[in-house]
């Protein structure tokens, strides 16, 4: 739910809570000071009535006009008819239909005789006036409605608007796209506290990025040297002829070793250098071309697995860095030779839209972690689990997608384009 | 032949300088900018190995001033950074070459045999030893002056081999050469083997002294005197 459709839900129902009991109490009022003032008219036609009995020593006459009816009835002599006010439904002959009254019951003595006077007034005035103000307030509440709905709809949401601009913002950032984020100025404070905010946020966040790969940048450059000291090293203690069989299985336990070091960091540097986007230059290359001097620098590891080929390949020209590239279809195609099965097959299929690379397999990989970082299929001393997840940076780069499936025993790797 | 090298790491200075310095070249040696301007405003070297990034200024600061005073030797970068950029702005500034560390000591040297090569020979350069007699250019090998057919890799394998005769060198060393760094270590084991086998096997039947050693656990040597 919105914030203001909430707030709004809160704010209605309360507007017409306060509106029904004012109306309530209001229709209480008014009626008991209409009904005061109808009192006082009965009272005055009591006075007017005695005042013309005492002056005439007989009834007046009795004459019926609209509202009000006065009735004289004979009463037993002692009877002691007490004064009261009343509401009763009377028949109105004027309006030809029954309508409450108010009436004035009082006794008055006309020479001996005693009659009963009732004075009744209608109130149907009154009635009318309370309906009125059922009216006023039923239109009043359905007014409120109608206009905080329009405020709703089109204030709050202009209102409002500077903050949904910040999310969509917000939404779309990306922090390994180093992009400035920007916002609109606005003159609403809070908004603008929390642009300030969101961009500070943002800021820290994206320098923090970039400290973090430029330190993994320096840490792997850092590395290099010592490296080359260990490898060169070790090229001279080999060149030492008196070393004994274990001296000489050590240095070779450790060059692999250093192998793997230094292939792990190259591996961390290209990362990060994608990452970084220090691959910018874009050329028209020529994929197929590629793949099969792939295929030819790696014809003896195929050969080896005794591998069979099935090519596909339409000319494709796509435009992209020419390194990448280059360390895209190396990558996957290593793995398709790498986790073959001896005597098994990798398919190629290249068109405008995709690249296909299948290979015979015997089980699936995990497709919720292929392409994560240092993720392995077999604990292996020959990989170094960065090969997939750079093959998906380079593809992410480039705007394009690797997909992953294991079908009928195959690997399918596929670059759409 | 001389070659200056350009290191601050003496450690790395050492080893480089150990490992060519044995027969063919005299090694001078440059740890920062200041040294390295005069010993090239002072000498000539068949080989400059440079490295790009020294604590008081830039390497290719060293390639511009080679520029300015016209002077004509070789030079081998080797740099930490693996980036294609500097790699172009070297060869731009006029380096001859571009090592990337972490390197193996024969692949250095095999790299400033073939920049001296085609400095001073204009890349015609013909190696003889003894009954070997390889022609560069070409690419072709002759052994007592009978053309001897080697694939690619083994010409390859052959030349490393000279560059780095009188030398162990290890199964790694001979990989990365041959494959780059792309390879399993353990497939690319056999690979060697079976190169090295049939470049033996053909060197042998054209009658050449079987220079070959296996060096047991460790890799190989070409011994030749």
């Amino acid at each position: 739910m919105k914030l203001f459709v909430k707030y709004n839900r809160i704010n209605l129902a309360a507007t017409i809570i306060i509106f029904l009991l004012a109306a309530v109490a209001f229709y209480f009022s008014l009626q008991y000071v209409l009904i005061a003032q109808l009192d006082d008219n009965l009272e005055t036609e009591q006075a007017e009535i005695e005042k013309y009995v005492a002056e005439h020593q007989k009834l007046p006459e009795v004459f019926t006009i609209k509202d009000q009816q006065i009735v004289f009835s004979l009463a037993p002599n002692n009877s002691n008819i007490k004064r009261r006010f009343t509401n009763v439904l009377l028949y109105d002959n004027v309006d030809n239909n029954v309508d409450v009254f108010r009436q004035l019951n009082f006794g008055i003595q006309v020479q001996n005789k005693f009659y009963e006077v009732k004075v009744s007034k209608s109130l149907e005035g009154t009635e009318d006036v309370i309906k009125s103000v059922a009216i006023i307030t039923f239109v009043t509440i359905l007014l409120i409605l109608l206009v905080s709905f329009f405020i709703n709809r089109v204030v709050l949401q202009k209102l409002w608007k500077p903050f949904y601009t910040t999310l969509g913002t917000i939404n779309n950032f990306e922090l390994s796209k180093q992009k400035q984020i920007t916002f609109q100025p606005n003159n609403i404070e809070e908004f603008s506290t929390l642009n300030k905010i969101v961009e500070k946020v943002i800021n820290k966040a994206q320098q923090d990025f970039i400290s973090l790969k430029q330190f993994t940048e320096n840490a792997s450059h850092e590395l290099q040297t010592p490296l080359a000291i260990i490898r060169t090293k070790l090229d001279i203690l080999i060149q030492n002829e008196n070393l004994s069989q274990q001296q000489t299985e050590a240095i070779h336990a450790a060059n692999n070793a250093l192998q793997r070091l230094a292939n792990l960091n190259k591996s961390l540097l290209l990362l990060t250098k994608i990452e970084n986007n220090q691959y910018e230059q874009k050329t028209n290359i020529n994929f197929k071309s590629i793949i099969q001097n792939k295929l030819i620098q790696l014809n003896e590891l195929i050969q080896n697995k005794n591998i069979q080929l099935g090519l596909n390949l339409e000319e494709v020209s796509i435009n992209m860095n020419n390194d990448l590239a280059e360390i895209l279809l190396n990558n996957l195609l290593i793995n398709a030779i790498k986790y073959n099965v001896q005597g098994g097959k990798i398919i190629i299929n290249l068109t405008s839209t995709q690249l296909q690379i299948a290979n015979t397999a015997q089980t699936s990989l995990d497709t919720t972690k292929v392409f994560t970082r240092f993720y392995k299929a077999e604990q292996s001393a020959h990989s170094n689990g960065l090969g997939l997840s750079i093959a998906k940076q380079i593809c992410d780069t480039a705007g394009y997608t690797l997909s992953y499936s294991f079908n009928n025993n195959y690997h399918y790797f596929i670059v759409s384009f | 032949m001389k070659v200056l090298i350009i290191e601050d790491e003496l450690e790395l200075l050492n080893s480089i300088c150990s490992y060519l310095g044995n027969d063919n070249f005299i090694c001078e040696t440059a740890t920062n900018f200041h040294s390295a301007i005069e010993k090239i405003s002072l000498y000539e070297y068949a080989c400059i190995v440079l490295d790009i990034t020294l604590p008081d200024g830039s390497g290719l600061e060293i390639l511009k001033e080679l520029k300015k005073q016209h002077k004509a030797d070789g030079v081998l970068i080797i740099s930490a950074k693996n980036s294609l950029d500097d790699k172009l702005q070297g060869l731009k500034a006029g380096a001859d070459d571009y090592l990337t560390k972490p390197f193996h000591l024969p692949e250095l040297s095999a790299r400033v045999e073939a920049i001296i090569r085609r400095k001073y020979f204009n890349g015609n350069d013909v190696i003889t030893l003894n009954e070997i007699v390889v022609n560069t250019s070409q690419k072709t090998v002759e052994i007592n002056n009978t053309l001897i057919d080697l694939t690619k890799k083994e010409y390859e394998l052959l030349l490393y081999f000279i560059s780095n005769k009188n030398k162990v060198i290890s199964k790694n060393a001979i990989a990365e050469h041959l494959w780059g760094d792309d390879m399993d270590l353990a497939d690319s084991y056999d690979f060697i083997y079976t190169h090295i086998k049939n470049l033996r096997k053909k060197l042998l039947n054209a009658n050449c002294t079987d220079y070959l050693k296996s060096i047991y656990g460790m890799g190989y040597k070409f011994s030749i005197h």
